[in-house]
């Protein structure tokens, strides 16, 4: 036998990750991310009547709404069509019919989306950067010549520090590459949700709905537990709000998007809170999705 | 290593069609084994539970009741499918990969890489006549074509056991002599098979034993002598031979009631076959030129 079996090998799950991302590649993803960087340059154009801080802020709004849609829409719609695919090209009875164990294929296709959305977004996160800065360059030289001709003459140096802080604030900082990370965690517990549902669902079309409920539900999260429980601390309302987490994911946890574009700071210990919480869930769905894949008659 | 590739004991298996319907049992208290080194043919009508056993055996589906093994290994053991390689019936891999790059995928999947992967790889191109198409994509295939890279992709981690769904199913005759001559190649090779069709014919050729299904039962089993052949029937084929000759054997048999009947006589029935091999012979090879470019 030229072939000796592992139980474990990540060569195998290499290659089903690659499978992953040649089949996502497929689905025109490139032409999406190209229309989003045109708009984002073309943003950065944009809003010339404003002020300077504002400018700079409604340019990372714009971009930080294009690098959720895109990697939302790719975390449900493209992970819904996958295992779908494979059952119609029986391409997944060819493949499960070789000594591939069915948590290998899960991971292939949840590490193929996550490489897929994870470049997607370090793409448009140096992007973003590259015209912030230089848009900010722009901008504080503006500033300063509004306010040379406003004092007409030389404007102290206090007041050229604090118009350089408030541009600075505004502009590229650590804080912006937090908030890509925060989106790319989001998507991975909705990758790993969305390859749940898809283990059970009987259509696309099902699991793209079904995922994008539990969107709009993990994010009313918060608001929900607190009008039923009201802050209060019986044992019974601590457990409800465990029952509620595990069943729906606490998406409002990742929302830094808000803080970050309005230029404030975001802690070390914030990100890794938030990281720490991502990988449990999405680590959590796998089991689950693991479990009901492999009773998963073909 | 056991000497019985495949062992199916008292397999049934019902599916359960949804909320609303009935319990369907496709497969109902099945036996049989393949001897390693045969080739085994499980014949019957569409809808009969042929697929559905395959994919009890590969692991695919769960048995209901009874048990599959492969070369005495669990078929629910993913490691059982280290030694059987698999042609699903109708199969289409990804139509945007080559048919070189099909073979390679699936290879490693199988744990195999670098050199090796790519002799093995070009070697099983060139046995099953695909390197003409190898950089082809599969989007491009014909069924006779899919079914090949297919038997290409099953042998590529050399097992010891071929388990084909139906591989001459759509395929035109020039097509479906090939794999039935690949077939009786894995044999020589000491390979056992295990082939499904729903056509007799197809089979007999290249089967040592074969097991007739209908509606999810096994209604017959054994050599495939013992099935076909008419004992008191005799068969002689004739070549050239003049109308005076017929006629002549015809009077024979006619003066001589009590020892025989004639039956029938014409023109046997493979005729039509081995003629279209014949003047595809020559098509075969210029399309094996044209899918060069
Ligand atoms: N997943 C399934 N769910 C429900 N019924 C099925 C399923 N797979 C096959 N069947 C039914 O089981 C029967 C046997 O199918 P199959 O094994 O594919 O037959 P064959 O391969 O002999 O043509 C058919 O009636 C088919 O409709
Ligand atoms: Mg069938």
């Amino acid at each position: 036998m030229s072939s000796s079996y592992k139980s474990f090998s990540p060569s195998r799950i290499w290659a089903l990750t690659m499978s992953t991302v040649t089949q996502l590649l497929r689905m025109r993803i490139l032409v999406f991310l190209l229309v989003i960087s045109v708009v984002v340059v073309g943003a950065s154009f944009a809003f010339p009547t404003f002020n300077a801080a504002q400018q700079l802020k409604m340019l990372k709004d714009v971009c930080f709404g294009l690098e959720q849609l895109f990697a939302y829409v790719i975390a449900m719609v493209a992970t819904a069509l996958l295992l779908p695919k494979d059952v119609e090209d029986r391409t997944l009875y060819t493949i499960l019919a070789k000594p591939v164990p069915r948590l290998d294929y899960l991971l292939g296709k949840l590490f193929g989306v996550l490489i897929v959305i994870g470049g997607g977004l370090v793409l448009l996160d140096i992007m973003l950067s590259g015209v912030l800065w230089i848009k900010q360059g722009y901008v504080l030289e503006d500033t300063l010549a509004g306010l040379h001709m406003q004092l007409g003459g030389t404007p102290p140096p206090e007041a050229i520090a604090a118009a350089t802080a408030d541009v600075e604030k505004q502009g590229l900082t650590w804080a912006l590459h937090v908030g890509v990370l925060a989106i790319f965690l989001k998507a991975s517990v909705l990758v790993s949700l969305t390859l749940l549902i898809s283990c059970i669902a009987t259509s696309t079309l099902f699991s793209v709905i079904t995922s994008f409920c539990f969107f709009i539900m993990g994010h009313g999260e918060t608001l929900f537990r607190e009008y039923f429980f009201k802050g209060g601390t019986a044992w019974w309302q601590y457990l409800a709000a465990a029952v509620l987490a595990i069943f729906c994911p606490d998406l409002s946890l990742f929302d830094v998007v808000d803080a970050v574009t309005e230029g404030r700071a975001v802690l070390l210990t914030d990100a890794l809170h938030m990281t720490g919480i991502g990988l449990l869930y999405t680590g959590g769905y796998m089991v689950v999705a693991y479990l009901l894949f492999v009773e998963k008659e073909l | 290593m056991s000497d019985t590739a495949v062992v199916i004991e008292n397999l049934t298996k019902v599916f359960n069609r949804g909320v609303g319907h009935k319990l369907f049992t496709a497969v109902k208290d099945v036996s049989f084994s393949v001897k390693a080194g045969e080739v085994y043919g499980l014949i019957g009508p569409n809808g009969s539970g042929k697929s559905t056993t395959m994919k009890v055996l590969l692991g695919l589906l769960a048995p209901t009741h009874g048990k599959t093994s492969i070369f005495g290994m669990d078929s629910q053991l993913v490691e059982s499918r280290r030694a059987v390689g698999f042609l699903p019936e109708n199969p289409y891999f990804y139509k945007h990969l080559t048919g070189m790059e099909t073979v390679l995928f699936f290879g490693k999947l199988c744990g195999m890489s670098g050199k090796k992967l790519h002799d093995q790889a070009k070697e099983l191109l060139k046995l099953t006549g695909m390197e003409g198409a190898a950089d082809r994509r599969l989007g491009g295939y014909s069924k006779g074509m899919l079914q090949r890279i297919g038997l290409a992709q099953a042998l590529v981690h050399e097992p010891q056991l071929l388990v084909l769904d139906e591989p001459t199913a759509g395929v035109d005759p020039a097509g479906s002599r090939r794999i039935r001559d690949l077939i009786l190649d894995c044999k020589a090779r000491g390979i056992t098979v295990l082939v499904t069709s729903h056509l007799l014919e197809q089979l007999q050729e290249v089967c040592d034993r074969i097991g007739i299904m209908s509606q999810g039962q096994m209604v017959s089993e054994g050599p495939i002598e013992d099935l076909i052949s008419v004992e008191n029937q005799t068969e002689f084929v004739l070549e050239n031979a003049t109308p005076e000759l017929l006629q002549q054997i015809r009077d024979l048999v006619a003066s001589k009631p009590g020892s025989g009947t004639l039956l029938s006589m014409g023109h046997p029935h493979t005729t039509l076959e081995r003629m279209f091999l014949k003047v595809t012979e020559e098509d075969e090879r210029l399309e094996a030129t044209r899918t060069k470019t």
